[in-house]
């Protein structure tokens, strides 16, 4: 199809061809010799392609014409350097997309507010750090009390539930994240519904059939399809009926950064005990039943506490509050035998802090900043490079634009051409780079989540993170494009203006050689910066995967049954044989060393308990805190935990049988200093009840809480003589316990056949499984870091390609005159080890401030970490002189006739 | 009317003369660019002698402003041209061009013949 400018210009001719032909008809009417007459009209006419050219200016498109001429010419010339344009629209790619992939990430997490109307008036409540977990929760009593006492603010509660199993028909069971909400949470929060309702007062109701309960966006999209198909759909949740009532706005997506619930429940469901929820209470002896309805027990702490209170009315609100709540604080001061921590919680006041004042936001703020720098800098190494391949593009072009020039084309057209040419680079570049930017983020989340939870953002794409794209795009431009072409226009074309063996000779002024070696020069210093930072992250990642735990990581597996089913916690009292049948099973397998059970299930699961030691008034909270766990026969052997004193739980050691504990050093050096805990008495509470425990055993400390974490004080009792459901069985194999893996669920079934296994996993991974803010950093940075490498490779290509080719002649003459190969080689090489000797000092002062700035993320010292800076410079400056090779032989092999001829 | 749109309108009125020339020539019957030019020329009595360069900026332009509007036409010698007819628009604009004109051609003549003035 034709384009309707080349009609309209068709036209054109053909009407003043007409007219010419009128005007000649006339003439040869009145008598004129038919070409006398023709030669007479034209003359009349007048220049016919100026009164076109003049005509089509009225039209108005002109300049896009010139436009699309200019395109078609660029696009040409881009073909025609097929390496220049993948190398540019990769680097531009890289740099940008990695920028907004970072950002994307930084704004989810740290800039983005909650997609409610006055997010700033939504604070969380503080009223008290619970007794053990020091969380901020509180009871449910106390929570009716608060909301009671100021009706008309809104006082929202949650808690946050332990995954969930949904069952669905004719569809595999899917795990859902479930968190308990009080019936005001939307509605207080501002929250639109997507679809049907959220809750109302009326689903608080205790007892209901078939509970009410509100879907996440995505969830409901993914599960159901659509919002709209998701509401009123009846869904088996742990075996229990629900029915989905409603489905929050798209954007919602919990008020907790990165952790978003599949699905919100009414509180009142956890009377029911279909799911489980995470809890504090004043620990045993205070009249805590656990089995029992929360609602009306003020000892069991479990509530996170938001509002909505306008800036100015908060004093008085939390005045208000502080009265209401004196009553509990009271109550809490029995869970601890410390008089300071009593006075503490006494005179402590309600607080409230911003709802961005989570966990997520302390512990990524740092990394991502972080990653946004380094982002930062690899986007101008990137910018560095193609202003630098830029340059030497166009010396390579000169004579072309030198000629172009004297034939009068104006130099604000050639500008325009060549930054069109980068224009549509960059135009492409950043097509992909959005592209690029939208999987690295969904990627940079899943590295930097830990293993056992995936976090979730709000990743849509938004204005700041366009805003940013757009001024990167523009900025790399005007870096690469407009400022070299501004360059090279005023000073290269009027100096290589002239004949082509000058041209051809010509080599580059001191200044613009300078300019060049300036930009590899600060190429090479960032460079070694990220490298190095690439190392040091790189270094740290393997220091706490590879750190001395206190256990044999490699050789044990963790196998999660599910025990939490009425067969088996109904029946306690057979737990014990049938621990003792799946050890024994176990055990029989080859390439099994030793299996035990334990209560815990993984890292983070021992809970916070306090041992008080009989005949003993004056230890501190500090002092009796610990962790506690409780394990099966053989747990410590299996486990590779040494026992340092008195001995291991026995099969003596029965629930008819003084109760024993194992304590950690840690925990043994916290309450008797360095004399021997053997035989020492401890109860959970203090005097008269603190004799419950016979400490028999003291065992070697061990980092149960991640590889990184400092080993805990944690004390263990016998399973055995506290039946009780387990949430893992350890294993220790010879070999890699991988290969277990079937047989062990083989056997298990065996023992069991109603028994089934959630996971099996290596206990390596589980211990690596927090490590997500180290394997982002060790991961990206090494990405980075080979981003660099390749750059800079490039680089010193690129531009010492061009400088060998326009002194071609030269090193022919000075063949000619009998240098050597290796001479000419030298030449060049010299040259490039000048800029990376120069670049180092630089980048190694640079190294190590960054180094120094980010130590809170490595593990080891400035000088430990100075290695990893002279293993970076040496990669780095090899880098740089083997992409230097390539050029200096083609140099050295310059064929002197050819010059002479060429002179 | 302040005094600087005054200004300006005494140059529109001299520059748009072409304007109402081809104009005028449509007024009666649809014609070629050829036609035009050939009708201005005698009714000025060879006078006024339109450029080829001039006149057909002038046509596109006076087609894009909506004043004619162009249909491929055979003449009677059996060739194609393009023949511009004038709009209702371009009629409106006939009649202020043309009175512009004569209160120019008056200013004019009273600069030049003050005592022809009463």
């Amino acid at each position: 199809m034709r384009r309707p400018w080349e009609r309209a210009k068709e036209n054109l001719s053909e009407e003043l061809e007409a007219h010419l032909q009128m005007a000649i008809a006339e003439r040869v009417a009145d008598g004129e010799e038919p070409a006398q007459a023709r030669a007479a009209a034209l003359r009349e006419l007048g220049n016919l392609p100026l009164i076109e050219d003049v005509t089509r200016e009225g039209w108005g498109w002109i300049w896009l014409e010139n436009l699309l001429h200019d395109t078609r010419y660029a696009l040409r010339q881009l073909r025609r350097a097929p390496a220049f344009t993948a190398t540019a629209l990769l680097t531009l790619a890289f740099g940008i997309g990695a920028n907004l992939g970072v950002f994307q990430l930084l704004y989810a997490v740290i800039l983005a507010e909650l997609p409610v109307p006055h997010p700033e008036e939504v604070v969380r409540i503080h009223a008290a750090r619970s007794p053990f977990d020091q969380s901020w929760t509180i009871s449910y009593p106390a929570y009716q009390r608060l909301r009671a006492a100021t009706p008309d603010v809104p006082l929202m509660a949650s808690a946050y539930a332990q995954n969930a199993t949904l069952d669905l028909p004719n569809r595999a069971p899917i795990e859902a994240a479930c968190t308990l909400v009080s019936d005001n949470y939307f509605s207080g929060l501002g929250v639109a519904p997507a679809a049907g309702r959220l809750f109302v007062q009326a689903d608080e109701r205790m007892g209901q059939g078939e509970w009410p309960v509100v879907l996440r966006y995505d969830f409901a999209r993914n599960t159901f399809g659509s919002a709209q198909q998701a509401v009123g759909q009846h869904i088996l949740l742990n075996d229990r009926a629900f029915v989905v009532i409603g489905v929050a706005h798209r954007r919602f997506l919990g008020d907790r950064t990165g952790y978003a619930p599949d699905i919100w429940l009414p509180l009142a469901l956890q009377s029911t005990g279909a799911l489980a929820v995470p809890w504090d209470s004043l620990g045993p002896g205070h009249d805590v039943s656990l089995d029992k309805p929360w609602y009306n027990q003020p000892t069991i702490f479990w509530l996170v506490l938001m509002a909505r209170i306008p800036r100015e009315r908060r004093a008085a609100v939390l005045a208000h509050w502080d009265q209401v709540f004196r009553n509990d604080r009271e109550v809490m001061t029995e869970a601890t035998a410390d008089p300071v921590v009593k006075a503490a919680l006494l005179h402590a006041k309600i607080e409230v802090a911003p709802l961005s004042e989570n966990g997520m936001r302390k512990r990524f703020t740092g990394p991502l900043t972080l990653l946004m720098a380094l982002s930062a800098s690899i986007f101008l190494v990137g910018c560095l490079n193609l202003a630098n391949l830029q340059l030497a593009r166009l010396h390579a072009r000169a004579h072309e634009l030198s000629v172009r020039m004297a034939l009068g084309a104006s130099s604000g057209r050639l500008i325009r051409q060549i930054v069109l040419e980068d224009a549509l680079l960059v135009l492409g570049g950043s097509v992909c780079a959005f592209g690029l930017g939208r999987a690295a983020s969904g990627i940079l989340v899943r590295w930097a989540s830990n293993r056992n939870s995936l976090f979730t953002f709000d990743l849509h794409p938004n204005l700041p993170l366009a805003a940013l794209g757009v001024g990167l795009m523009l900025l790399s431009l005007l870096c690469f494009s407009i400022l070299p072409a501004i360059i090279f226009i005023r000073t290269g074309v009027a100096q290589t203006a002239g004949s082509g063996s000058r041209i051809a000779g010509i080599s580059q002024t001191a200044r613009q050689r300078f300019r060049s070696n300036l930009m590899l020069g600060t190429q090479v210093s960032l460079s070694l910066l990220l490298s190095t930072m690439s190392g040091c992250f790189a270094a740290t990642l393997v220091h706490w995967e590879t750190v001395d735990v206190g256990m044999d990581r490699e050789h044990v597996l963790i196998v999660r049954p599910e025990l939490h089913q009425p067969r088996y916690t109904d029946h306690s009292e057979m737990l014990p044989g049938l621990y003792s049948r799946i050890q024994e099973r176990l055990q029989a397998l080859p390439g099994v060393r030793s299996a035990a059970v334990e209560m815990c299930g993984g890292i983070h699961c021992g809970w916070i308990t306090s041992l008080y030691v009989h005949g003993r008034s004056d230890l501190t909270d500090a002092q009796v805190h610990g962790q506690e766990d409780h394990v099966g026969l053989g747990f410590f052997s299996t486990l590779g935990i040494p026992i340092l004193r008195g001995r291991d739980f026995s099969s003596s050691d029965t629930d008819k049988t003084q109760p024993v504990a194992i304590i950690s050093r840690a925990y043994a050096r916290q309450l008797f200093g360095d004399a021997d805990p053997i035989g020492q008495w401890v109860g959970y509470v203090p005097a008269p009840n603190d004799h419950k425990f016979m400490i028999v055993g003291e065992v070697a400390d061990a980092r149960v809480n991640g590889a990184e974490r400092e080993a805990p004080p944690v004390v263990y009792m016998s399973i055995n003589q506290n039946p009780a459901p387990i949430n893992s069985i350890r294993v220790r194999a010879v070999g890699d316990p991988r290969q277990l893996s079937e047989s062990v669920r083989h056997a298990l079934y065996e023992v069991d056949p109603a028994l089934p296994v959630s996971e099996i996993v290596p206990l390596a991974t589980e211990l690596n499984g927090d490590l997500g803010t180290e394997k982002l950093l060790a991961r990206l940075a090494g990405i980075y870091a080979s981003l660099t490498l390749l750059l800079v490779a490039i680089g010193f290509y690129g531009v010492m390609s061009s400088r060998t080719a326009q002194r071609m002649s030269e090193f022919g003459i000075r063949l000619a005159l009998g240098a050597s190969r290796g001479h000419i080689e030298m030449l060049i090489v010299g040259q490039t080890a000048r800029i990376i000797l120069a670049s180092i000092l630089p980048g190694v002062i640079l190294s190590i401030f960054a180094v120094r700035t980010a130590s809170h993320f490595l593990y080891g010292s400035v000088s430990a970490n100075l290695l990893v800076i002279i293993a970076a410079s040496l990669v780095l400056a090899s880098a740089g002189l083997v992409a230097t090779l390539i050029p200096a032989r083609r140099a050295a092999y310059a064929d002197p006739l050819e010059t002479l001829r060429g002179e | 009317m302040n005094q600087t749109a005054k200004y300006q309108n005494r140059i529109e009125l001299l520059q748009g003369t072409l304007d109402m020339l081809v104009l005028q020539a449509l007024l009666r019957e649809p014609m070629h660019g050829y036609a035009i030019a050939q009708v201005i020329r005698d009714r000025s009595g060879e006078v006024l002698s339109v450029e080829t360069g001039s006149l057909y900026p002038a046509l596109h332009r006076l087609e894009r402003q909506k004043w004619v509007k162009a249909e491929w036409k055979l003449t009677d010698s059996k060739q194609r041209a393009k023949f511009y007819q004038l709009t209702a628009l371009g009629k409106r604009q006939l009649t202020t061009d043309h009175q512009r004109w004569l209160q120019m051609v008056r200013a004019i003549g009273a600069v030049m013949e003050p005592e022809v003035q009463p």
